[in-house]
Parts: structure tokens; sequence; C-alpha cells
């Protein structure tokens, strides 16, 4: 197998863009990336690209949104496919982009995601969220996707005396962290109070609970290992990348207090990494609910099952924590533009480990080691990565 | 538009919603419930004898649906009754299902309730009632 390496990344400032359509964003996104190139790079030398994107399947453009985006861009040529896994459409984006690496067959291949969800109407957008969970059972229970995380955050209180202002801590970190990321949709620090009485959404969730609807894109340009210093003086390495599916319906998995997904597509990370969760320096996790991110702290192995709020209450998820998660902000707070997730991980990853987290404050130093993770609807799927800074 | 069952598809499936038909592995025994091709506990048996569930179970877990972020098919009941709760069933014959919960316990619901299958009015779409099962306290 090849080893793979990014070389370049480039992200749209997530939030709302009324004057932006999938095109723009995407061009942004790929421009900002071709710049982090600093070696200069011919962007026909480009073989494939995978585009994550979910809602391209509710009308705007049916069918094939891989060449639309690559032709706007001048590369109509490239081997380009939508991939989609609702929320880790661009995990799996960027999953099949380092397999493609991997395998030896291309040396430059394009790994992004766009979505465009503020321009759909919040009736409508109700109807589109639920394509993400199981139509049939959950959504005709009059389930909503929050619900269903609801239901997972009522079953792990009961298990494990999770307190509602646990969940709130998650929040009122995230939102600390995306206050100094000047590509974050929401720059605001909250309190804790703010966060544990917010308009109720799905018990025990209120409103800062949940992830916004986003609009934005994220590109990532992987190379073969062996070629990448011809690019770029700083690539940062893909050591090792998991991928793994699970029942898509919570009523049909054995357990709702983690997610198997994510601890299978964890253990193929880790193990191609040759490292464990100890090594890990700072991550990027899937927060689409504040419940989501404490389920991966176990799920990713930097705890004990059922252990994770005691993190939080020690303070080691914080920015100067032993293990910072989510200094961009995360889902919660940077945004959560579907198809974009899994890929603008990538990137601020990519931007950390290479010294460029823009505001001082909230560079981390002296990482070695990076994972991020990024999970389709209550996870049906799950895709982990883990990155490596290239100087050494 | 998104997320959406049509007719047809709702009525296909009313064995289960309206008598809560489920299948019994031939080979490891257990009850799967909505039905699959292969059985989801052993993932190898893929012949089945059909079962009616009793539809008694307790509460496996739940949450309250706020008026505001009901799915819209619902949106008329969330309007009127301003939230309603839903809950994960652990069915005594071992599977869990999803679903409303209806005349919940003034004070509060709590995990390991039990509770039964009662059927009920869903949800209207397209000018048509669509039937279903919800649970309330036994
Ligand atoms: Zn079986």
């Amino acid at each position: 197998m090849e080893g793979v390496a990014i070389i370049g990344a480039g992200q749209t400032r997530y939030g709302d863009f009324p004057t932006k359509g999938v095109k723009e964003l995407f061009a942004e996104a790929y421009l900002e990336m071709l710049q982090s190139v600093d070696r200069g790079l011919d962007p026909q030398m480009i073989q494939a690209a995978y585009i994550g994107c979910l809602s391209a399947g509710s009308g705007f453009q049916l069918g094939q949104l891989a060449p639309l985006l690559m032709g706007h861009v001048g590369l109509p040529h490239v081997n380009a496919v939508r991939v989609e896994n609702a929320c880790a459409s661009g995990g799996f984006a960027l999953y099949n982009a380092a397999c493609a690496v991997a395998s030896g067959k291309f040396d430059l291949v394009l790994a992004a995601g766009v979505e465009k969800m503020r321009d759909i109407s919040s009736s409508k957008g109700r109807y589109w969220l639920g394509v993400s969970g199981d139509t049939e059972y959950e959504r005709l229970a009059g389930s909503t996707f929050a619900g269903i995380y609801a239901l997972m955050a009522t079953r792990y209180m009961h298990e494990y005396g999770l307190k509602r202002e646990h969940l709130s801590m998650v929040a009122v970190k995230n939102h600390r962290n995306a206050a100094a990321n000047p590509k974050a949709q929401f720059r605001k620090a909250i309190t804790l109070e703010q966060a544990m009485n917010g308009v109720p959404v799905a018990y025990p969730f209120n409103i800062w609970d949940c992830s916004p609807t986003t609009d934005g894109a994220a590109v990532v340009l992987l190379c073969n290992a062996r070629r990448a210093r011809d690019f770029t003086s700083r690539p940062v390495y893909l050591r090792g990348f998991g991928a793994a599916s699970d029942y898509l319906a919570i009523h049909d998995r054995s357990s709702i207090t983690r997610l198997n997904a994510t601890r299978k597509a964890a253990a193929e990370a880790y193990k191609q990494a040759g490292i464990g969760p100890r090594d890990i320096d700072f991550a990027e996790v899937h927060d689409c609910f504040t419940i989501a991110e404490i389920l991966a702290y176990a799920d990713l192995g930097f705890c004990e099952e059922g252990r994770a709020h005691y993190l939080l209450e020690e303070g080691i998820t914080q920015l100067d924590g032993k293990l910072p998660v989510n200094a961009s902000g995360g889902l919660k707070a940077k945004g959560h533009p579907i198809g974009a997730t899994g890929c603008g991980m990538a990137y601020e990853i990519f931007r950390q480990l290479r010294g460029e987290a823009a505001e001082p404050v909230r560079q981390i130093k002296n990482a070695r080691f990076a994972l991020s993770h990024n999970v389709g609807g209550s996870g049906g799927t799950a895709a982990v990565f883990i990155y490596q800074r290239g100087d050494e | 538009m998104g997320a959406h069952i049509s007719i047809p598809m709702y009525q296909r499936a009313v064995p289960q919603r309206y008598r809560l038909v489920g299948q019994r592995c031939l080979k490891c025994g257990k009850v799967n419930f909505p039905p699959k091709a292969v059985c989801k506990y052993c993932n190898a048996g893929f012949e089945f004898e059909e079962v009616t569930l009793s539809g008694r179970g307790t509460v496996y877990s739940y949450t309250i649906i706020a008026g505001g972020g009901a799915p819209p098919e619902f949106a008329e009941q969330a309007h009127c009754q301003g939230s309603y709760p839903v809950v994960v069933v652990e069915l005594e014959e071992g599977p869990r299902v999803i679903a409303q919960l209806v005349d919940p316990p003034p004070a509060g619901i709590t995990i390991g309730m039990p509770v039964r299958a009662v059927f009920r009015k869903i949800y209207e779409e397209e000018g048509v009632i669509r039937y279903g099962f919800k649970f309330r306290p036994a």
C-alpha cells in the first residue's frame, strides 16, 4: 500500500451565504486549497475527485453533481463522483480518496464536500433532514433527528449518571473555541446558564445542544506520500483511515449508548497507523448533538465506556487541556454543512499541524498526531482518520 | 421534498403497523421486528416463521419532541398538544421498537416502565389517515 499525504486544504467560512450557491462555495474552498500548496501545482495533474454532498438529492441537481462542480473550476475531464452517506458524506469522500491514492492507481486525488442548507425553508428542511435516519419506523413515530440522539442521551443518563449540565459543558466548550476561529459560523461564547436554559427541542435537548444549518465547502488534496515534498515543504500524513456501518435504525442496535460504526472505524484507523488513543494530541469529533461528542470519547478510546463526562468535568478536552477536542468549535459552533463536514475537519487538522491555525490563541502547540471522526446520521456510518505532522 | 412515505409503501407494512407481525428466525430462534431478509441477531438465518407480538414491553428510553421541531406530518399534532413523547420500547419477545407514548403518567416517564401497544391514528397525509401502533402505560 502506498503512503498518503495531504498537500493542500481549503475551506469557506461556514455560515449563511445567500449570495453563494454550491458552485461558488466549492470554488472558494478549491482556490484556497490550491494556494496552500506552497511549492505550486498544475491543477491539470489532479486525476480524480470524490465530493461529499447530501442535498443534491433533494432537488437542485438530482444527479451528476461532481462534474458540475469540477467543470466550474476548470477540471472538466477529471474522474469525479459524488459520495453520499448523510453527515458522513465528506468523511467517506476523504476515505475513498485515501484508498484511491493508497492503491497506487492515482497520485493526486481531490476529496471535497459541499452543502447549501440555508436555501431550504424550515418546513422543507424538516422533511429533508429526516433523510439521514430510518424513515419507515423512526420517522413515522414522529421522531426528529434530534429526537433520535435525545433517545440515546436519555438512556446514557440512565446507565451512567450523566447530568443535563454535562451536555451543556460540550456546548460551552465548543462555542468558546469557535469564538476564536475565523472560519466558524458562530463566533460567540455562551455561558453554562445560557446553554442549560435554551428553547426545548427534544428532551433532554434544548437548542444549544444542536448543531445549526450551515452553508459551506471544504476541499483537501491528497498525494502519494513519496511525491508530497515535490509540492509542499510541510505535508501532513494520513497514517490511518477506517470506515464502517451499522444498522440504520437505532431500534435494531444492541446498544444505543455507543456507536459501533465509530468503534470499528477507529480500530481500523489505529491499526493502520500503528498507534493508539493515548498517542493522539488533539481531535475533531462529530458533535452534531452534544451527546454525540460524549459518545465519541469512549468510542474512540479516549476513556472507558460511561466515563466520558469525567473528561469534561476535568477539562481534559478543553483547548488548554491534555487532549483538546473540537478546537475548531466543532459541528456545534463552527457549523455543520453536512457534506462538507468530514473534509472541514481535515482542513482544521491540516492547518493546526502546520502551525497555521490563524489566530495564535487557538494554535495547538507541539502536536504530532491528530484524529478526525465523522458520523452519518445517528451512527449508520462513521469514518475515522489519523494524521501525523510531516516535518519529521 | 425529502423523507416521506408514499401510500403504497405504507400499505406494504400494514401487517407490522396494524398487528405487530414479526418473524422468528429458524436458525437462532430470536424474533425480528420489523422483518429482515436475514436475521439481525445471527446474521445468517434467512428462513422464518411468522409471529404476532404481544405488544407488551418496557420503556428502554424516551424523549419529548417539542412542538416547533416536529416533522411536518406531525406538525398538527404538535400544534394541538404542544409536545409529545416518543419512546423506545423493549418488547417482551426481545426486539425494540420506536413509537409514541399516549397518556404519559403525570409524574413523568421512567425507564423500565411497563407499557402495552395500542392501535391509533398516527398522522394524515395526502388526504389519507395513516393508522399504526403507539404505546400506553400498562
Ligand atoms: Zn437468527
